[in-house]
Protein backbone atom coordinates (compact mmCIF):
# COMPACT_ATOMS: atom_id res chain seq x y z
CA UNK A 1 0.00 0.00 0.00
CA UNK A 2 3.13 2.23 0.13
CA UNK A 3 2.44 2.79 -3.95
CA UNK A 4 1.81 6.53 -4.40
CA UNK A 5 -0.86 5.67 -7.22
CA UNK A 6 -2.09 3.43 -4.59
CA UNK A 7 -2.14 6.33 -1.98
CA UNK A 8 -3.41 9.02 -4.55
CA UNK A 9 -6.58 6.62 -5.15
CA UNK A 10 -7.07 6.58 -1.16
CA UNK A 11 -6.37 10.66 -0.97
CA UNK A 12 -9.06 11.11 -3.73
CA UNK A 13 -11.55 8.85 -1.93
CA UNK A 14 -11.39 10.90 1.27
CA UNK A 15 -11.70 14.12 -0.56
CA UNK A 16 -15.11 12.56 -2.13
CA UNK A 17 -15.95 11.40 1.06
CA UNK A 18 -15.63 14.93 2.41
CA UNK A 19 -17.53 16.62 -0.61
CA UNK A 20 -20.44 14.61 -0.56
CA UNK A 21 -20.72 15.66 3.32
CA UNK A 22 -20.86 18.54 2.47
CA UNK A 23 -23.19 18.76 -0.11
CA UNK A 24 -25.20 16.93 2.17
CA UNK A 25 -24.84 19.38 4.39
CA UNK A 26 -25.85 22.44 1.65
CA UNK A 27 -28.68 20.62 1.14
CA UNK A 28 -29.96 20.45 4.37
CA UNK A 29 -29.82 24.07 4.77
CA UNK A 30 -31.40 24.64 1.17
CA UNK A 31 -34.18 22.26 2.17
CA UNK A 32 -34.43 24.59 5.33
CA UNK A 33 -34.28 27.53 4.07
CA UNK A 34 -37.78 28.38 5.45
CA UNK A 35 -38.66 26.28 8.20
CA UNK A 36 -39.32 28.58 11.31
CA UNK A 37 -40.28 27.96 15.03
CA UNK A 38 -43.71 27.64 15.64
CA UNK A 39 -44.33 28.58 19.22
CA UNK A 40 -43.83 32.49 19.36
CA UNK A 41 -40.68 33.92 19.42
CA UNK A 42 -38.73 30.57 18.77
CA UNK A 43 -35.77 30.31 17.01
CA UNK A 44 -35.95 29.46 12.93
CA UNK A 45 -33.50 26.72 11.66
CA UNK A 46 -29.79 27.92 12.20
CA UNK A 47 -27.82 27.81 9.02
CA UNK A 48 -24.89 24.86 9.57
CA UNK A 49 -21.20 25.11 8.28
CA UNK A 50 -18.71 22.15 7.81
CA UNK A 51 -15.06 22.84 8.32
CA UNK A 52 -12.43 20.56 6.74
CA UNK A 53 -9.01 19.63 8.45
CA UNK A 54 -6.09 17.34 7.25
CA UNK A 55 -5.83 13.60 8.34
CA UNK A 56 -2.17 11.81 8.64
CA UNK A 57 -3.26 8.38 7.65
CA UNK A 58 -0.69 5.93 9.86
CA UNK A 59 -0.24 2.99 7.26
CA UNK A 60 1.11 5.42 4.56
CA UNK A 61 1.60 8.77 6.19
CA UNK A 62 -0.79 10.24 3.36
CA UNK A 63 -2.65 13.37 4.35
CA UNK A 64 -6.05 12.41 3.61
CA UNK A 65 -8.79 15.53 4.18
CA UNK A 66 -11.79 14.49 6.70
CA UNK A 67 -14.98 16.46 8.18
CA UNK A 68 -12.64 18.48 10.95
CA UNK A 69 -16.69 19.85 12.71
CA UNK A 70 -20.54 20.65 11.27
CA UNK A 71 -20.78 23.77 13.38
CA UNK A 72 -23.81 26.09 13.47
CA UNK A 73 -23.96 29.98 11.26
CA UNK A 74 -23.62 32.47 14.56
CA UNK A 75 -25.04 35.40 11.95
CA UNK A 76 -28.19 36.82 12.81
CA UNK A 77 -31.44 35.81 11.73
CA UNK A 78 -33.43 37.59 9.10
CA UNK A 79 -36.82 39.17 10.45
CA UNK A 80 -40.31 39.66 8.98
CA UNK A 81 -43.21 41.70 9.59
CA UNK A 82 -45.88 38.61 9.90
CA UNK A 83 -48.13 38.77 12.59
CA UNK A 84 -50.47 36.10 11.67
CA UNK A 85 -47.34 33.45 11.84
CA UNK A 86 -47.33 31.12 15.02
CA UNK A 87 -43.71 31.94 15.55
CA UNK A 88 -44.74 35.88 15.75
CA UNK A 89 -42.99 37.34 18.77
CA UNK A 90 -45.09 39.97 20.59
CA UNK A 91 -44.41 42.70 18.58
CA UNK A 92 -45.33 40.57 15.02
CA UNK A 93 -41.64 39.76 14.06
CA UNK A 94 -40.89 36.10 13.02
CA UNK A 95 -37.32 35.34 12.83
CA UNK A 96 -36.56 33.10 9.57
CA UNK A 97 -33.33 31.00 9.02
CA UNK A 98 -30.42 32.96 8.07
CA UNK A 99 -29.91 31.12 5.31
CA UNK A 100 -28.73 32.18 2.10
CA UNK A 101 -29.65 30.42 -1.09
CA UNK A 102 -27.30 32.56 -3.52
CA UNK A 103 -24.26 31.22 -1.00
CA UNK A 104 -25.53 28.28 -0.54
CA UNK A 105 -25.64 27.75 -4.31
CA UNK A 106 -21.79 28.66 -4.53
CA UNK A 107 -21.05 26.44 -1.92
CA UNK A 108 -22.49 23.72 -3.84
CA UNK A 109 -21.11 24.84 -7.19
CA UNK A 110 -17.62 24.45 -5.45
CA UNK A 111 -18.28 21.04 -3.46
CA UNK A 112 -19.10 19.68 -7.31
CA UNK A 113 -16.13 21.18 -8.63
CA UNK A 114 -14.14 19.38 -5.71
CA UNK A 115 -15.77 16.36 -6.56
CA UNK A 116 -15.06 16.30 -9.79
CA UNK A 117 -11.58 16.76 -9.05
CA UNK A 118 -10.83 14.40 -6.80
CA UNK A 119 -12.45 11.70 -9.39
CA UNK A 120 -10.61 13.07 -12.31
CA UNK A 121 -7.83 11.89 -9.83
CA UNK A 122 -9.13 8.75 -9.61
CA UNK A 123 -8.96 8.19 -13.37
CA UNK A 124 -5.91 9.07 -13.73
CA UNK A 125 -4.27 7.24 -11.32
CA UNK A 126 -6.53 4.23 -12.53
CA UNK A 127 -5.34 4.94 -15.66
CA UNK A 128 -1.40 4.83 -14.81
CA UNK A 129 -1.73 1.52 -13.47
CA UNK A 130 -3.26 0.09 -15.53
CA UNK A 131 -0.67 1.34 -18.41
CA UNK A 132 2.28 -0.32 -16.06
CA UNK A 133 0.47 -3.53 -15.22
CA UNK A 134 -0.05 -3.61 -19.26
CA UNK A 135 3.55 -3.72 -19.52
CA UNK A 136 3.30 -6.81 -18.06
CA UNK A 137 0.92 -8.39 -20.66
CA UNK A 138 2.05 -9.59 -23.62
CA UNK A 139 3.09 -6.90 -26.68
CA UNK B 1 14.56 -20.10 -8.24
CA UNK B 2 12.16 -22.39 -10.17
CA UNK B 3 10.71 -24.72 -6.99
CA UNK B 4 10.27 -21.34 -5.59
CA UNK B 5 7.65 -20.13 -8.58
CA UNK B 6 5.81 -23.40 -8.38
CA UNK B 7 3.80 -23.01 -5.05
CA UNK B 8 2.64 -19.88 -6.98
CA UNK B 9 1.86 -21.30 -9.92
CA UNK B 10 0.05 -24.53 -7.97
CA UNK B 11 -1.58 -21.62 -6.10
CA UNK B 12 -2.42 -19.26 -9.08
CA UNK B 13 -3.56 -21.73 -11.32
CA UNK B 14 -3.62 -25.53 -10.13
CA UNK B 15 -1.47 -26.57 -13.10
CA UNK B 16 0.03 -29.96 -13.17
CA UNK B 17 3.30 -28.22 -15.29
CA UNK B 18 4.00 -26.66 -11.53
CA UNK B 19 4.73 -30.25 -9.42
CA UNK B 20 6.34 -31.71 -12.65
CA UNK B 21 8.92 -29.05 -13.05
CA UNK B 22 9.44 -29.08 -8.80
CA UNK B 23 10.02 -32.64 -9.00
CA UNK B 24 13.57 -31.63 -11.59
CA UNK B 25 14.07 -28.68 -10.15
CA UNK B 26 16.19 -28.80 -7.13
CA UNK B 27 19.61 -29.38 -8.68
CA UNK B 28 18.72 -26.16 -10.75
CA UNK B 29 17.86 -24.03 -8.05
CA UNK B 30 20.36 -25.31 -5.44
CA UNK B 31 23.15 -22.35 -6.15
CA UNK B 32 20.15 -19.30 -5.34
CA UNK B 33 18.64 -21.23 -2.78
CA UNK B 34 18.37 -18.63 -0.22
CA UNK B 35 17.18 -15.76 -2.01
CA UNK B 36 14.52 -17.46 -4.15
CA UNK B 37 13.65 -18.89 -0.83
CA UNK B 38 12.45 -15.11 -0.15
CA UNK B 39 10.95 -14.81 -3.78
CA UNK B 40 8.43 -17.60 -2.98
CA UNK B 41 7.35 -16.16 0.26
CA UNK B 42 6.85 -12.84 -1.53
CA UNK B 43 5.08 -14.31 -3.66
CA UNK B 44 2.67 -16.28 -1.20
CA UNK B 45 2.16 -13.11 0.77
CA UNK B 46 1.53 -11.27 -2.68
CA UNK B 47 -1.28 -13.83 -3.36
CA UNK B 48 -2.69 -14.07 0.58
CA UNK B 49 -2.71 -10.11 0.18
CA UNK B 50 -4.65 -10.35 -3.20
CA UNK B 51 -7.03 -12.35 -2.03
CA UNK B 52 -7.61 -10.33 0.84
CA UNK B 53 -8.07 -7.07 -1.21
CA UNK B 54 -10.97 -9.18 -3.13
CA UNK B 55 -12.57 -10.18 -0.40
CA UNK B 56 -12.50 -6.86 1.50
CA UNK B 57 -14.00 -5.22 -1.91
CA UNK B 58 -17.10 -8.34 -1.74
CA UNK B 59 -17.82 -7.89 1.42
CA UNK B 60 -18.14 -3.95 1.04
CA UNK B 61 -19.98 -4.62 -2.25
CA UNK B 62 -22.73 -6.49 -0.22
CA UNK B 63 -22.61 -3.51 2.77
CA UNK B 64 -23.02 -0.98 -0.30
CA UNK B 65 -25.88 -2.88 -1.88
CA UNK B 66 -27.94 -3.40 1.81
CA UNK B 67 -26.96 0.78 1.95
CA UNK B 68 -24.60 0.47 5.32
CA UNK B 69 -21.39 1.69 2.80
CA UNK B 70 -20.58 4.38 0.72
CA UNK B 71 -21.05 4.63 -2.86
CA UNK B 72 -17.26 6.05 -2.91
CA UNK B 73 -16.28 3.31 -0.54
CA UNK B 74 -17.93 0.50 -2.97
CA UNK B 75 -16.09 1.87 -5.51
CA UNK B 76 -12.51 2.62 -4.09
CA UNK B 77 -12.46 -0.82 -2.62
CA UNK B 78 -13.97 -2.30 -5.79
CA UNK B 79 -11.28 -0.55 -7.74
CA UNK B 80 -8.60 -1.91 -5.75
CA UNK B 81 -9.85 -5.51 -6.20
CA UNK B 82 -9.93 -4.78 -9.73
CA UNK B 83 -6.03 -3.30 -10.05
CA UNK B 84 -4.74 -6.83 -7.80
CA UNK B 85 -6.32 -8.89 -9.94
CA UNK B 86 -4.89 -7.28 -13.16
CA UNK B 87 -1.84 -7.42 -11.30
CA UNK B 88 -2.28 -10.85 -10.06
CA UNK B 89 -3.56 -12.16 -13.57
CA UNK B 90 -0.78 -10.49 -15.88
CA UNK B 91 2.04 -11.73 -13.11
CA UNK B 92 0.69 -15.25 -13.31
CA UNK B 93 0.53 -15.30 -16.99
CA UNK B 94 3.86 -14.46 -17.22
CA UNK B 95 5.21 -17.10 -14.94
CA UNK B 96 3.52 -19.80 -17.23
CA UNK B 97 4.82 -18.32 -19.97
CA UNK B 98 7.86 -19.06 -18.31
CA UNK B 99 7.24 -22.13 -17.58
CA UNK B 100 6.06 -22.99 -20.79
CA UNK B 101 8.78 -21.62 -22.41
CA UNK B 102 11.34 -24.02 -20.34
CA UNK B 103 9.28 -26.97 -21.37
CA UNK B 104 9.73 -26.29 -24.89
CA UNK B 105 12.98 -26.12 -24.63
CA UNK B 106 14.79 -28.42 -26.19
CA UNK B 107 17.29 -31.24 -24.36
Amino acid sequence: MIDPLQVSLKIAASGLEAQSKRVRIVSENLANAQSTGNTPGADPYTRKTISFETEVDRITGANLVRVESIDFDRSPYRIEHDPGHPAADASGYVKLPNVNMLVEMADMREANRSYEANLQVIKQAREMLSMTIDLLRNS
Amino acid sequence: MIDQIAPFVSQGAGSPLAVSTATRAPHLASPAHSQAADFGTVLGKLITDSADVLRAAESNAVRGIMGEASVQEVVESVLAAEQTLQAAIAIRDKVTAAYLELSHMAI
